[in-house]
C-alpha cells in the first residue's frame, strides 16, 4: 500500500514535469495567439469574404475573388511599379552608405567616437516626425535644399521635388536613408569588428592594396550582415507607409502609391476590407519570394564551410 | 410662437409629462412625435423629487477653431446644465478615415462634424440618423437654407443635419501686385488669367502666379477642378440619370483639365506646388506674395486679410469664377449618429438641444453661426443671415458683402453624390493630376474617371 502510494505519487510528479515546461509556455502561446494568430486567422477570413464597410448588412464568401480584384485594378500594377522602383532607389542606397559610414567609424580617427553616438539620432526620431522634417526641407517654395542649391549655384530655379514623381521618390528614398542609416551601420559596424584582423594583416603583407583587401577579404566575410541587412530594409521599404503618408500622400499621380499606401487605401479610405486583407496577404508573398530569393544568392554557410 | 419657446418648453425637464404633451399639441407636434420622445412608459421627464445628473454627449470635429468650439460647448453647458460635452478633435485630412474606424469599432460618437461628400456613404451604412425623423421641429429650417445646403444634407429624401457652416469655392487675388502688373479689375475669362499671369511674370512679380489646391490627399482638391468645370459655361459632370458627360468631346471637364496642364506646362503660370498644395500652403503662398491668383473657400479670404498674418494683408480681393460665375457650393454640418437614439430619450432629447442650440435658432437668432461668420468669416447655409447687421459688418471689413452673397447664389452642390462618390473621388485625383503632368491626355484621364464612374454605379470595384 505504502509503495503504491509512493509509486502514484511519483507518476503524478513525472506527469507535472512533463506539463511543467507546457504550463509555463502557455502564458506566451496565449500573448501570441491573441496578438499574432488571431488577427491572422480573421485577416484569412476577410481576404476571402466581400467585407465592404459602408454594406454592412452582407459578407458573403467569395473565394480568391478579392485577390484578383485588386490584381485586375490598374492601381495594382501601378502601385506594383511604385514598390520596385522605390526599393530598388532605397536599398541600394542604405546598404551602400550604411557600409561606407561602418567603415568609417572602425577606423581610429578621433571623429569616428562622436560620430558613432550621431549616427544614431536618426534611429530615435519618431517616422512621422521624420516625414514632417523632411518635407519641409523638400518643400517646393521654402525648403533648405533648394535654398542651399540656389545659394551654391547648382541650380538656377527651385526644383518642385515633391510634385515631381521621380524627384518625389528620390526624396523618399533620402528620408528613408536618414532614417535607416543607424540600423545599417550598427550592423555593418558589428560584422567588420567580428573579422579577425590577422586576415586583413596576412593580406597586406602580401601586397594587396586596400581596395583589394576590401572586395576580396571584408566584403565576403560581410556577405551574412549584409543578407540581414538587405532583407530587413527591403522588407521595410516595401512596407513603408508613414514616410509616404505625411511626405506626399501617395502623389503626385500616385508615383508614391507603393502597395501597402493601396493597402491603406483599400481599407481606410475605399473601406473595402476584403481587399485589403487580400493585398496584404499579396504583399507578405512578394516579400517570401524577395527573402528567398536573397538567401539563395547570398548562401553564406559556403563562406566557413570552403577549404574545410 | 418662435421656434425656440417650442424647443425650451419640450425639453424642459421640469415640466410633467401631461405639461409636455399639451404643450406638444398647442405647437402642432404630432402626439406619436411627442410620445415618441417622451418614450413608452416612463419618458424624460423626471419627477420633481428626482435629481438628473450629468449626461455625456460626445461630440466630434476636425480641428479647426477648437478654442471657439469650447468656448461654444461652454455657453451650451451653461445654457443647459445637467449636459456635459466630450470633445474630440482630428485632423481635417484624416478626418474621414479616423471617423469611419470610429463608426466601425463603435467609439462613443453621438455627435458630429460631417460634410455633403461622405452623407451618402455614412448613411447607407447606418452610421448617421436623419434628423427630421427624431426631430420633426428640424423642418421648420428648410425654408431659409440655400438650395444647394438643403441637398448637401439630405439623402433619401431626410434631412440629416444643421449647417455648421456652408461655403463656396471663390476665386481670389493680390489686388495690389494686379495693379502693379498694370490690371485694374481681376479676370473675366480664364483666357484672361493667362494674359495677366503672363504679363505678370514677364514683369518678374511672380514666377509662378497661379497656385491651385491639388494636393492629391486633399478632398478639397477634386472641388478645386468640379467649380472650374462649372464655370466653363455652366458645365457639367453627369446627366440627370447620373451619367458621365465629363469624358465626351468638348466638354467644360476636358477644356479645364486641357487648360490646367497648359498652365503647369506650357504657359508655366500655375505653381507646380499646386500638385502637392493642401489648403494651408496655398494661404501661405499668398501671404508670402509668391502666387496672385487662386481658388479657396470663401472663409480664407477673411484669413488673408486680417491684419497682422502678414505683410500683404488688406490686399486680397474676391472676384467671382471667370467666364460663367457658376462655383461649387458646399456644407459641412453637425450630423447625428445612430449611436446617440440608441442611449435613450433623455439623450436623444439632450442630443437635439445640442445640435439645435449649435445648428438652429435660439431666440430667433443662430447664436453659433452667427459667431463663426463675424469672428471666422465662415459661411452660412441660412438666407436670412444676409440680413444680418453684424455679419455684414464684419464680412466686409475682409470683404465685399455684394460679390460673396452673388458668389453664393451662383453655387451648385457637387454633382455625383452617391455612396461611391468618396471612392471615384480618391480615383480621380491620382487620374487628374496624371492629366496635368502630361503623363495622359485630358481625354485618356476622363475616359478613366468615366469609367471607374460606370463600373462603380454598377455596383463594381
Amino acid at each position: 500500500m505504502v509503495v503504491s502510494a509512493v509509486s502514484r505519487r511519483s507518476r503524478a510528479s513525472v506527469r507535472m514535469g512533463r506539463l511543467g515546461p507546457y504550463g509555463a509556455l502557455l502564458p506566451t502561446l496565449i500573448i501570441i495567439g491573441l496578438f499574432s494568430l488571431y488577427p491572422l486567422g480573421y485577416a484569412v477570413y476577410l481576404s476571402l469574404h466581400e467585407y465592404v464597410l459602408t454594406n454592412p448588412f452582407g459578407h458573403p464568401f467569395t473565394g480568391l475573388q478579392n485577390v484578383q480584384e485588386v490584381i485586375g485594378e490598374d492601381y495594382f500594377r501601378a502601385s506594383l511599379t511604385a514598390t520596385a522602383i522605390y526599393t530598388v532607389m532605397a536599398v541600394p542606397m542604405i546598404v551602400v552608405v550604411g557600409l561606407l559610414a561602418a567603415l568609417l567609424l572602425n577606423t581610429k580617427l578621433r571623429i569616428a567616437s562622436f560620430l558613432r553616438v550621431v549616427i544614431v539620432l536618426p534611429w530615435a526620431i519618431p517616422s512621422v516626425v521624420a516625414g514632417i522634417l523632411w518635407q519641409w526641407l523638400f518643400s517646393d517654395n521654402y525648403g533648405v535644399i533648394n535654398d542651399l542649391l540656389y545659394t551654391a549655384g547648382v541650380i538656377h530655379h527651385y526644383i518642385p521635388w515633391l510634385s515631381q514623381p521621380n524627384t518625389a521618390r528620390l526624396a523618399l528614398a533620402v528620408a528613408q536613408l536618414w532614417k535607416e542609416l543607424p540600423f545599417a551601420t550598427i550592423f555593418f559596424l558589428a560584422g567588420l569588428q567580428t573579422i579577425p584582423p590577422g586576415i586583413v594583416d596576412a593580406a597586406v603583407i602580401d601586397g594587396a592594396s586596400p581596395f583589394r583587401v576590401f572586395w576580396h577579404i571584408i566584403v565576403p566575410l560581410l556577405r551574412p550582415v549584409a543578407l540581414v541587412v538587405l532583407v530587413y530594409e527591403t522588407v521595410l521599404a516595401i512596407t513603408t507607409f508613414d514616410l509616404i503618408f505625411i511626405m506626399t500622400g501617395g502623389g503626385p499621380a500616385n508615383a508614391t502609391g507603393v502597395l501597402s499606401w493601396y493597402a491603406y487605401q483599400e481599407t481606410f479610405t475605399f473601406l473595402n476590407l476584403g481587399h485589403g486583407a487580400a493585398l496584404s496577404f499579396i504583399i507578405a508573398v512578394l516579400m517570401l519570394v524577395l527573402i528567398l530569393g536573397y538567401l539563395r544568392l547570398l548562401r553564406s554557410e559556403d563562406l566557413y564551410t570552403e577549404g574545410t | 410662437m418662435s421656434d425656440s419657446r417650442i424647443h425650451e418648453a419640450l425639453f424642459n425637464p421640469t415640466l410633467s409629462r401631461r405639461e409636455l404633451l399639451r404643450e406638444a399639441a398647442r405647437w402642432g407636434i404630432s402626439v406619436p412625435a411627442a410620445l415618441s420622445l417622451l418614450g413608452s412608459g416612463s419618458g424624460h421627464v423626471l419627477a420633481d423629487h428626482e435629481q438628473r445628473s450629468n449626461l455625456l454627449l460626445n461630440f466630434v470635429v476636425w480641428s479647426y477653431g477648437v478654442s471657439t468650439i469650447q468656448s461654444n460647448i461652454k455657453q451650451f453647458e451653461k445654457r443647459y446644465p445637467g449636459t456635459e460635452v466630450n470633445l474630440t478633435d482630428f485632423s481635417w485630412l484624416n478626418y474621414h478615415d479616423t471617423m469611419v474606424t470610429r463608426f466601425v469599432g463603435k467609439t462613443p460618437t453621438d455627435v458630429c462634424y460631417s460634410s455633403d461628400h461622405w452623407l451618402q456613404e455614412w448613411a447607407a451604412a447606418g452610421w448617421l440618423e436623419p434628423l427630421d425623423t427624431y426631430f420633426p421641429a428640424v423642418k421648420q429650417y428648410k425654408s431659409d437654407f440655400f438650395p444647394y445646403v438643403t441637398a448637401g444634407m439630405t439623402y433619401n429624401r431626410h434631412l440629416y443635419g444643421l449647417p455648421y457652416y456652408a461655403d463656396t469655392w471663390a476665386f481670389m487675388y493680390n489686388d495690389h501686385i494686379l495693379k502693379k502688373a498694370g490690371f485694374h479689375a481681376p479676370p473675366r475669362t480664364w483666357a484672361e488669367l493667362t494674359h495677366q499671369a503672363q504679363v505678370i511674370q514677364k514683369k518678374k512679380l511672380s514666377d509662378h502666379p497661379l497656385i491651385l489646391l491639388f494636393a492629391q490627399s486633399d478632398p478639397g482638391s477634386i472641388e478645386v477642378w468640379m467649380s472650374m468645370v462649372y464655370s466653363q459655361q455652366n458645365g457639367h459632370l453627369f446627366d440627370s440619370h447620373l451619367n458621365p458627360v465629363f469624358d465626351k468631346k468638348g466638354s467644360a471637364a476636358m477644356a479645364t483639365v486641357q487648360w490646367i496642364t497648359d498652365s503647369l506646362n506650357k504657359t508655366k503660370i500655375l505653381d507646380p506646388s499646386s500638385l502637392t498644395a493642401a489648403e494651408i500652403p496655398v494661404v501661405k503662398a499668398m501671404q508670402a506674395g509668391s502666387s496672385v491668383f487662386t481658388i479657396l473657400e470663401t472663409y480664407n479670404l477673411a484669413e488673408l486679410n486680417a491684419p497682422g498674418t502678414s505683410k500683404l494683408s488688406g490686399q486680397f480681393r474676391m472676384g467671382l469664377m471667370p467666364n460663367s460665375h457658376h462655383t461649387v457650393g458646399y456644407v459641412r454640418f453637425y450630423a447625428m449618429t445612430s449611436q446617440l437614439p440608441s442611449r435613450g430619450k433623455e439623450v436623444l432629447a439632450d442630443g437635439w438641444k445640442f445640435l439645435n442650440y449649435f445648428g438652429g435658432r435660439i431666440n430667433g437668432r443662430y447664436p453659433v453661426v452667427e459667431r463663426w461668420a463675424v469672428q471666422n468669416g465662415l459661411g452660412f447655409g441660412e438666407r436670412s443671415l444676409w440680413n444680418n447687421a453684424a455679419i455684414d459688418r464684419a464680412f466686409n471689413k475682409w470683404g465685399n458683402v455684394g460679390i460673396l452673397r452673388k458668389n453664393q447664389e451662383y453655387a451648385r452642390i457637387k454633382e455625383g453624390l452617391t455612396k461611391y462618390y468618396p471612392r471615384w473621388d480618391v480615383f480621380s485625383r491620382g487620374e487628374l493630376q496624371h492629366a496635368y503632368l502630361g503623363q495622359e491626355s485630358p481625354a485618356a484621364a476622363l475616359s478613366k474617371m468615366a469609367d471607374k464612374w460606370r463600373s462603380l454605379k454598377n455596383g463594381g470595384s
